[in-house]
């Protein structure tokens, strides 16, 4: 589904990514983990399609060359990324926003767009399966809302988008238990055969929730092991000072 | 000016066979515009809008003398069917319909008579222009206890018929005791290049409320400017809110004067802009009395190289201890040619007050844009989104239900 070759990436003269390769086949879910700096917002950044670095290197997801794709494009094509600091939209009301994101990402796939009733239909089951609140879907998009509201919205909205690969960055920093386990609820029930996600993370902890195929560490622009769930154990124990 | 119009004008007084003293304070008023002629830069409170020089830009040979001869005929089907409401119409600055079937007539007074006195705010030389040249005038009384059951909605259309030319005309308003009216300006200007000179007075008497809406939302080439003046007494209540995006040019300008206790004064607006439009809100309130407040909320919205601006002033007196006084101004850039300017001005002469004011000017968030478009938003919409988002804030100031639905349609949001 996904594939990464010897990708680069710079920003400002700065070389942040110094060859990443990755693969992900649909139904996978991987993680990966790395200090501070490594590189993991940037990883995330560039799948998405955010502007400002200088790019080499290649990314296919399905039969498309991703990095010629505009922003939007990506997440039409099935590309989601749940932010790490999800930002606050004045005016705009969050199931509003949520159904002219849905209904675009329809019409470009030339699918039929929802109605506002089936669009309320939808959220209300969506909603209460992730146990949040449908109060704040009528406040304007995360304007005032907890950090845990933020990131329980981002799944909130990458479960009604129902995306074929999740990039999820680190969505569980400064989050408590109980939204940690509604964020892990989130991707266990949209985790398939079909979707794929890929878990950007500091910390072992979302991973006893949330427990993925593959581990890889990134360091320094690269990945430097590739393992299972035990890599994550074992990571969490030593610390990345001394495992690396 | 010329001393051949002069004559032309006093000319034209004669004509219309009004009383001698009405005919001297004309006169008087008409020598006043002619040495001072149109505001310009060099006037403080005009230095972003130089209206002379926009007048000479946009106008050659601007007739003074309009003659009111011609049937001006309005398209029927420019009349709202939003909502229920009174009807008022001006069609190119001449009453030609009122119409107040949901109301009780025998609570409601009018008054033709031309025969007016000065308004006592002669703040520039527009106003003395609008005392000389007025001749279709109307007072309103609302009587007390009386609350409007509908809205009234003021058309003023402007038809392909007259161009080059200024148009003046005037309302009084009389709120009195516990009554309420809740009044809509709607411009739908199909003239050409005309300057339209509005005057509307309101008194608001004790317990009364008003509601002040104007909405200039299709684009066209006139000037305006739309001078209101306020006066509230004792726990009376106005708000008004300003949609400015249709014409060439508009300087709406408002005075409230918060003369007695527990009065209060609300204004919001949009400027909404493209090409090289230019308009400005200027506000005035004077809290004259103890326990006043006031709220001021102006979203502006500039494209390719309009200009908006807001000169927003507070005056507070020294008898006037206990005002609550704030005003927001935020506007929004959108190219690198549009300019906004903001001048907030805050004159306290009282000890225990509490004012505020804050004025930015930005672009768009690109990190908004970026979680938009991530979310399958193309790029026009996200900025859609976000520009309504942003003056969203001052609609929702609105009051009045209908009106809020109206502007949010006018929107499309």
């Amino acid at each position: 589904m996904l594939e990464i070759k010897n990708l680069k990436a710079s920003i400002e003269n700065k070389e942040i990514l110094k060859g990443l390769n990755l693969n992900i086949k649909a139904g996978e879910v991987h993680a990966i983990m790395g200090p501070n700096a490594s590189g993991k917002s940037t990883l995330s950044n560039i799948l998405s399609g955010k502007k400002g670095y200088e790019i080499s290197g290649e990314v296919r997801f399905e039969n498309n060359n991703l990095l010629k794709l505009g922003i939007e494009e990506r997440a039409h094509k099935g590309i989601f990324l749940a932010f790490q600091y999800p930002l606050e939209i004045p005016g705009v009301n969050t199931n509003n926003f949520l159904k002219t994101s849905l209904n675009a990402i329809k019409k470009a796939r030339g699918e039929k767009e929802l109605d506002a009733i089936e669009f309320l239909k939808l959220v209300k089951k969506k909603s209460s399966d992730l146990k949040i609140e449908e109060k704040i879907l009528n406040r304007h998009l995360n304007v005032g809302f907890s950090g845990g509201e933020k990131k329980k919205n981002e799944i909130l909205q990458m479960s009604i988008l129902n995306p074929k690969l999740s990039i999820l960055d680190e969505t569980d920093s400064g989050l408590d238990i109980d939204a940690l386990r509604i964020v892990s609820e989130g991707v266990n029930t949209l985790r398939g055969s079909k979707n794929s996600f890929l878990i950007i993370t500091h910390y072992q902890r979302l991973l006893n929730y949330i427990k993925p195929d593959y581990v890889h560490v990134l360091k320094n622009g690269k990945i430097i092991k590739t393992g299972n769930f035990e890599l994550a154990l074992e990571l969490e124990n030593k610390g990345y000072e001394n495992f690396l | 000016m010329t001393l051949e119009l002069k004559n032309n004008i006093e000319k034209m007084f004669k004509e219309k066979k009004l009383p001698s003293e009405n005919i001297e304070f004309r006169k008087k008023q008409i020598d006043i515009f002619l040495t001072k002629g149109f505001p310009n830069k060099k006037i403080e409170e005009w230095k972003y809008s130089d209206l002379d020089h926009i007048i000479k830009q946009n106008i050659s040979n601007l007739n003074f003398e309009l003659k009111l001869t011609g049937d001006f005929n309005y398209n029927n089907s420019e009349i709202l069917n939003d909502f229920e409401h009174n009807k008022i119409i001006y069609v190119n600055g001449k009453i030609k319909n009122f119409d107040f079937p949901f109301e009780e007539r025998e609570n409601i007074e009018i008054n033709y008579n031309q025969d007016f006195k000065t308004s006592k705010n002669s703040i520039n030389s527009l106003i003395n222009l609008n005392n000389a040249l007025t001749f279709n005038y109307s007072k309103i009384r609302i009587l007390k206890n009386y609350n409007f059951k509908k809205p009234l909605v003021i058309y003023h259309f402007g038809t392909k018929d007259i161009n080059s030319s200024v148009i003046n005309f005037r309302s009084d308003f009389v709120l009195e005791e516990n009554s309420s009216l809740c009044v809509i300006n709607i411009f739908k200007n199909h003239s050409k290049n005309n300057f339209i000179n509005i005057n509307q007075q309101y008194k608001i008497s004790k317990n009364a409320n008003l509601k002040n809406y104007r909405i200039d939302s299709e684009l066209n080439s006139g000037i305006n400017y739309f001078f209101t003046n306020i006066d509230l007494e004792n726990n009376s209540n106005s708000e008004t809110f300003i949609y400015s995006a249709g014409s060439k040019f508009f300087r709406n300008e408002i005075n409230c004067n918060l003369n007695d206790k527990y009065s209060s004064a609300f204004i919001s607006g949009i400027i909404n802009l493209n090409e090289s439009q230019h308009h400005e809100i200027k506000t005035n309130i004077n809290h004259l009395s103890e326990n006043t407040k006031s709220y001021q909320l102006i979203k502006s919205v500039l494209n390719d190289s309009s200009k908006g601006v807001f000169q927003g002033k507070i005056f507070v007196d020294h008898k006037a201890q206990k005002t609550d006084g704030y005003q927001l101004s935020k506007s929004l850039l959108l190219d690198k040619d549009a300019e906004f300017d903001a001048k907030p001005e805050l004159e306290i002469y009282a000890d225990d007050v509490k004012c505020s004011h804050g004025s930015t000017s930005g672009n768009l968030d690109e990190n908004s844009i970026f979680y938009l478009m991530s979310r399958g938003l193309s790029y026009k919409q996200s900025k859609k989104l976000l520009v309504d988002g942003f003056l969203n804030d001052a609609i929702e100031k609105i009051t009045n239900q209908d009106v809020k639905k109206y502007i949010k349609k006018l929107m499309k949001i």
